[in-house]
C-alpha cells in the first residue's frame, strides 16, 4: 500500500491549561532552565464567554515549544478531585473508579542526548519543589517523571541505545497485527502474539533480503 | 510443535542464549527474529537471561497458534504445545 509522503516536523507546540502560572514560570523557566519564547496576551474574542487570557511558550528544544492559557477571572474547574485526592490535573479530574495506571498514560516526555543531560534535569528537580518522583530503566530507555504544578506529568527521557531498523520493522508488525485483533470480538496479547508469529513467518525473512539488497554497494 | 519468536535486539540475545541451552530446543533465525522450537515446553528463566523487568515483560515478538504461554511472570517464560 502507498502512504502518502511524510512531511511534517516535530512539534510545534503542546497546549495546556493552567491556573497557576507562577508555579508554571517557576517550574519550567527556573527550575528547568526552559526559555521564554513566546507569548501572546490576548482580549477575549470569539465565543461570548472567551475571557481575556495569556498564551505562554517555553522552548523544550530542537525549536519545539511547550505553551499553557492563562485566563484571567477563571477558577479552576476541577476543584474537587484534584485539590483533594491529587488524582488528575488542572484539565481534568478522576474519580476512585479510575486506575492510576490510566491516569498516568498521558503525559509529555521530553527527550535529552545523555545520561549525564538526565541526571542534570534530575539534580535541578530535586532541588525544586517538584522532585522526581521515580527514575525508571525502560525497554531501551531511560526516563525521569514527576509532576508540573499543573498535576500534568512530565517525563524527561534518553534513549539508552539508538533505535535499530528491525525495530521498526517489529513496530509495523505489531500494528498491523494489533489491527487484526481489534476488528475481531475479544482482542487480547495472546491473539495478537498469535497474529503477530503469522506475520513474522510472512514478512521477516523477504524483509531482511529486501534490506541486505538496499544496502549492497 | 511449540515456537516462540523474539526479536533480535541487544536486550533480548540472553534470552535465545538460555533458549539454546535446553537440548531439547533449536534457536533458528527468521529474519530479524530469533526463532525458539521445541518438540514439547520451552522454559526460560528469567535471572538467567538477566534481562531486567521491562525487557523481559515485552520480550516475546510471538507465539505460533500451535503454542501457548503458559506462564510468563518474574521467574521464567514457559511455553507449551495447545
Amino acid at each position: 500500500m502507498t502512504r502518502p509522503d511524510h512531511r511534517v516536523k516535530g512539534v510545534d507546540h503542546a497546549a495546556f491549561p493552567t491556573f497557576d502560572p507562577a508555579g508554571t514560570v517557576r517550574f519550567y523557566r527556573d527550575v528547568l532552565g526552559f526559555p521564554v519564547v513566546h507569548s501572546i496576551c490576548a482580549v477575549g474574542w470569539g465565543p461570548e464567554d472567551h475571557p481575556d487570557f495569556i498564551h505562554f511558550f517555553f522552548d523544550i528544544g530542537n525549536d519545539d515549544r511547550i505553551a499553557f492559557f492563562y485566563y484571567f477571572g477563571t477558577e479552576p474547574f476541577n476543584t474537587g478531585p484534584y485539590n483533594k485526592t491529587g488524582r488528575g490535573d488542572a484539565y481534568s479530574a478522576f474519580g476512585p473508579e479510575v486506575p492510576t495506571y490510566f491516569i498516568r498514560s498521558r503525559h509529555l516526555a521530553i527527550h535529552v542526548d545523555t545520561y549525564e543531560d538526565l541526571i542534570e534535569y534530575r539534580r535541578r528537580l530535586d532541588a525544586s519543589q517538584w522532585p522526581v518522583e521515580m527514575q525508571i530503566q525502560h525497554e531501551t530507555i531511560e526516563s525521569i517523571y514527576t509532576h508540573d504544578p499543573n498535576g500534568y506529568m512530565v517525563e524527561i527521557t534518553r534513549a539508552m541505545r539508538p533505535v535499530t531498523p528491525q525495530e521498526d520493522l517489529d513496530a509495523n508488525l505489531t500494528i498491523d497485527a494489533l489491527l487484526d485483533v481489534v476488528a475481531e470480538p475479544g482482542p487480547s496479547l495472546a491473539k495478537l502474539l498469535a497474529r503477530k508469529a503469522e506475520l513474522i513467518v510472512e514478512c521477516a525473512a523477504q524483509w531482511e533480503l529486501e534490506r541486505a539488497g538496499h544496502e549492497r554497494p | 510443535m511449540t515456537t516462540l519468536y523474539v526479536l533480535d535486539v541487544p536486550e533480548n540475545t540472553g534470552v535465545a542464549k538460555v533458549a539454546a541451552e535446553d537440548p531439547a530446543v533449536s534457536v533458528g533465525r527468521i529474519g530479524p527474529y530469533f526463532e525458539i522450537t521445541a518438540s514439547g515446553a520451552i522454559t526460560i528463566d528469567r535471572r538467567a537471561t538477566g534481562c531486567r523487568h521491562a525487557v523481559w515483560y515485552s520480550a516475546v515478538a510471538g507465539v505460533a497458534r500451535d503454542s501457548r504461554i503458559t506462564q510468563h511472570d518474574k521467574n521464567a517464560l514457559r511455553v507449551e504445545p495447545v
